[in-house]
This record gives structure tokens, C-alpha cells and sequence, in this order.
């Protein structure tokens, strides 16, 4: 559906001129200059949207490198708030949950009406949140997550990043999932446990058959030559729950060891959000007792 | 080993406050296996029972194993009305405070009193909007239905909605039901429930004279309400 009541930006590509200088391009060194284990830095505020009832923002680091750009979320919670009154009676918490980039996030230039990307990356933000809210404590009321992500985390080179779309979105998703558990926290909403995301993906570093793929948390697909297979996990950690997988690639299916450590290692990449997200609520609430 | 454990000063969601054999759960905890978590960001505050487990009067009664009643509550507040209490004594975290504490939202639930604007009236129902429940006002908008037959506790056959509400007075209720989609269910009918401020046609502001009626101190005219007893402050 087209969007025929706003003036829109151009359809294409808005990128700046990048010009072929002789001393920039030798500076295309792909690679990974962190440990296969570890996730890139994180930075996490909740309460940032003064008008919404919680909030947070997230920023993850770019890489090293000057062309890519980091990922940014901001998250704002409305609500617990009633119904409206066409909705049928519910005794517990409605979610609703709204995903959206913004039409300067990435390469190809987003419309304002959300696509069905967008609208997929809510179903799984959905489905991560439900399963760590308590939603009979707040009945008949409803409360929206809107989740906007300012920067995809997407490299500005266009050339060489055909077809990453799917492992950014899986990225995206799971800043989103700790952006809002951040900010329903914030909003007071009963939560079991703080949910966060992580990201494992199985890549392949050289190009050419020969080379031995591994698994690697939170992969950036302009640092590695190809990305074969890749796992989103939601994991609660005190109750040691999954409350959402979101599994894609090309993987053998009689590898089930494979399988699992995927699942593990996207377990232990939402460990170390987890670290960040209990570490700034800390924060957070410490901060009224000082000040 | 464990009894020496005592819970943290702040809980974020998920974090473990005790087994339940030690502590009752209060608002924002949750029980899971035993062991009582946290379900809210905020200060954990144990509270000690309301009545100390005193000697046993009658010891030819078999008293059960301590009631839960006995154990102490421990809750988490969120960071705004524990902030709030903190600052009143201080008063320099004012605005800081006041900016967190309009933030924290609550829901009428069965018991309530809440205050109420009556919106329209019926024969058979009085529709209100929620103002206030307990001591916290309200953000959202949550709309009230007095029926007929909850406006008073006698005579409930000669009631007439007209001549208990107006729109516009502003009424004091109990919550006695969630109610249906869009309402919740509410009642006057106790002594202490009723019509607290009211306007006459006129657009005075009436004084109550009994029970069921109200004055214009200006023009002397008096008008029928379902009165709230004035409560001492």
C-alpha cells in the first residue's frame, strides 16, 4: 500500500556520495575484532519519553569501522489505559506492541505506513513480552509498546550487503526485546523476569567451501563473509525460559547438535544484554535514593 | 544458612526475595515454586505482621501450624511512592519526585471507593467517569455504571435514578464488580456513599440538609440526591 497523503522522500537510495579514494579503500577488512563470545557494547537509559508511562533507549556500538552505522531503539510504553469500548471483555492485560522503522533508519528508504517486516518484527516482540508479563494483574486494560528503531544497524557500502536484510532484522528484533523489557519495567507493569535478546548466528569468515563454519554471538553480517544460519532467542534468566525463538538459515537437519548450540550460544548473547538491562534498571531506582 | 539470607534493598523483575515459607507476598511480588521474585522495579519493604503472634489464650483449643497471616509481607514499591515517602521529611527531591509519582498507574478493583463525575443518568442506571480510587488519581479514563438497585441499601423498589444523581455531581462509590467490557460496577449504597458536591440548576453550590436532599444556599430551592454522610476529616 502506497502512502498518496504525505510527500515522500525518494523510493531509492539516499546514501552521500562515497568516493573511490585510493587510501579509503584498502580500509574494506572485513572481520571480527571481538572474541567470538562476546556482544558489542551496549548503552541502555530508561525514561526518556517524560509523556509515556515508561520508557527506555537503546544504543548498541558500531563496529570498529567508519562506514557501518550501530543500531538505536527507543522504546515508549503507554498505558496500563482502558479499553475501547468495542473491545470485548478481557480479564488481563492487552498488549499490543508496534514496531517501526524509521524512514531514515536503513539503506533502502522505509515508508511511514509499516510493511510486513515491520509487522513481523512485532509479532515476535509480542510473543517475547507475553510470556514475561503478568497479565492478570491488570484486567481490562490494555497497554501499547511502541518500539521505534532510529538506526538499523546497517553498513552504508551497498554494494557488497545484498540480501543481510534477514540477519539485521533478527538483530533488530533483539534489541527490541531488551528495549522494552527495559521499558515496561520502568512503566511498573508486573514482569516474572527481565527478558532479553540475543543473537547467534553461524557464519562462515572466508569465502570458498573449505572453510570450517562457527557459531558466533551477536554477528554483524558486514564482518564475516556469509552468514549461514542464525537464532534469536527471548530468555528469561531467573526462570530459565525461552519465550521466544525465531530460527533461520540453511542447516543440515540431521545436525541437531548444531541446532542446540545455536540456541545456547543465542542464550548466552541474551545472558549479556541481560547484564546491561539489570544493571541500568539498578541504576535507575538507585538514583531516586541518592539524588 | 538460608535464614541468615535476608532480601535485597532493590528488586528488579525476577529477582528471588525468599522462600514463601518465610514471607507473605505482598503488591508487586509473585510466588513461583516456593520461592517468592519480584515482578516490579523498586525498593523491597518487609512488612511485619499487623498482629504480633501474641500468647495463646486458649490452650485446650489445637491452634494450627502459624497462619500465613502471621508471616511478614514483604512487597516491592516502585520507585515513584517510595521516592515520594522519602522526600516528604527531606523536601529537596520535590520535583523530581512529583515528576515520578504522577507516573505510577493503578486500577479500581473490587472494594474500592472511588470518587466519580456522574456523566448521564437513566431510569434504570447513572453512568459515571472514575476519578480517584483510594488516595491515587487516576490517569486513564475508566467509565462506572450505579444500577438502580445498588444506589441504596433500603426501599431499593421506590429508588429513582433522577432522584439520587445528576450529571455532573461528583459521587463517592464503592466498587463492587469489573463488570461487563466497558464498566465497572458501582454502588452507594452504604451511609458513607453518595453525592459529595452537586450543583443546582441554578449552578450553585448545594449544601446537603439530609439524607436524600440538598440545598441552593442562594435561592433556597432544594433538590433530591442519594447524600453522602459528611466524613470528619
Amino acid at each position: 500500500m502506497t502512502d498518496r497523503r504525505r510527500i515522500n522522500g525518494p523510493p531509492g537510495e539516499t546514501i552521500p556520495p562515497f568516493f573511490d579514494d585510493a587510501d579509503r579503500a584498502p580500509e574494506t577488512a572485513k572481520g571480527r575484532f571481538r572474541p567470538s563470545n562476546a556482544i558489542r557494547k551496549m548503552f541502555l537509559k530508561t525514561g526518556v519519553t517524560p509523556s509515556a508511562s515508561g520508557s527506555a533507549y537503546l544504543e548498541i556500538s558500531t563496529s570498529a569501522k567508519p562506514g557501518a552505522s550501530g543500531l538505536k531503539l527507543s522504546c515508549s510504553v503507554h498505558g496500563p489505559r482502558s479499553l475501547p469500548r468495542s473491545a470485548p471483555f478481557s480479564p488481563h492485560l492487552v498488549l499490543t506492541t508496534h514496531v517501526k522503522y524509521a524512514p531514515f533508519a536503513t539503506r533502502q528508504r522505509r515508508g511511514y505506513l509499516r510493511d510486513s517486516s515491520e509487522r513481523d518484527l512485532s509479532v515476535h516482540l509480542e510473543t517475547a513480552l507475553r510470556g514475561a508479563i503478568i497479565a492478570d494483574r491488570w484486567p481490562k486494560s490494555g497497554v501499547d509498546i511502541i518500539v521505534s528503531i532510529l538506526e538499523g544497524d546497517q553498513e552504508r557500502e551497498t554494494s557488497r550487503s545484498q540480501g543481510d536484510e534477514v540477519w539485521e532484522m533478527m538483530n533488530a528484533l533483539s534489541g527490541c526485546i531488551t528495549v522494552a523489557a527495559a521499558a515496561l519495567a520502568d512503566a511498573g507493569i508486573d514482569c516474572v523476569d527481565t527478558v532479553a535478546g540475543g543473537v547467534a548466528a553461524l557464519v562462515q569468515d572466508t569465502d570458498g567451501d573449505e572453510s570450517q563454519p562457527s557459531i558466533v554471538l551477536d554477528p554483524v553480517p558486514s564482518e564475516h563473509a556469509k552468514i549461514l544460519a542464525a537464532c534469536c532467542v527471548a530468555y528469561l534468566p531467573t526462570r530459565d525460559e525461552v519465550t521466544n525463538l525465531w530460527f533461520r538459515g540453511d542447516v543440515p537437519a540431521s545436525d541437531m547438535e548444531l541446532y542446540n548450540s545455536l540456541v545456547e550460544k543465542g542464550i548466552q548473547a541474551s545472558r549479556n544484554a541481560n547484564r546491561v538491562l539489570v544493571g541500568c534498571l539498578t541504576e535507575s531506582v538507585g538514583e531516586g535514593d541518592t539524588s | 544458612m538460608t535464614s541468615t539470607a535476608t532480601p535485597p534493598r532493590l528488586a528488579i523483575p525476577g529477582q528471588p526475595l525468599g522462600p514463601a515459607s518465610r514471607y507473605r507476598p505482598g503488591p508487586g511480588t509473585h510466588l513461583h515454586n516456593g520461592h517468592l521474585y519480584a515482578s516490579l522495579l523498586g525498593h523491597v519493604r518487609i512488612t511485619a505482621p499487623a498482629r504480633a503472634p501474641g500468647p495463646v489464650k486458649r490452650l485446650t483449643k489445637i491452634t494450627p501450624a502459624p497462619a500465613p497471616a502471621e508471616l511478614p509481607t514483604v512487597s516491592v514499591l516502585p520507585p515513584s511512592s517510595s521516592a515520594s515517602s522519602a522526600a516528604s521529611p527531606s523536601g529537596q527531591e520535590g520535583a523530581g519526585a512529583e515528576q515520578k509519582q504522577r507516573r505510577r498507574e493503578v486500577l479500581p478493583e473490587v472494594g474500592n471507593v472511588v470518587l466519580c463525575r456522574v456523566l448521564r443518568i437513566t431510569p434504570r442506571q447513572a453512568v459515571v467517569t472514575i476519578l480517584v480510587c483510594g488516595e491515587t488519581v487516576l490517569e486513564a479514563e475508566w467509565q462506572g455504571v450505579i444500577r438502580v438497585q445498588d444506589v441504596r441499601a433500603t426501599e431499593k423498589d421506590r429508588v429513582k435514578i433522577y432522584e439520587s444523581f445528576r450529571p455532573g455531581d461528583i459521587v463517592r462509590a464503592e466498587v463492587i464488580s469489573l463488570g461487563d467490557q466497558a464498566n465497572y460496577y458501582l454502588s452507594t449504597a452504604k451511609n458513607e456513599l453518595g453525592v459529595v458536591l452537586a450543583t443546582s440548576e441554578t449552578g450553585n453550590t448545594m449544601q446537603p440538609v439530609s439524607w436524600k436532599e440538598m440545598r441552593d444556599p442562594v435561592t433556597g430551592v432544594s433538590e433530591w440526591r442519594k447524600v453522602a454522610q459528611p466524613q470528619p476529616q
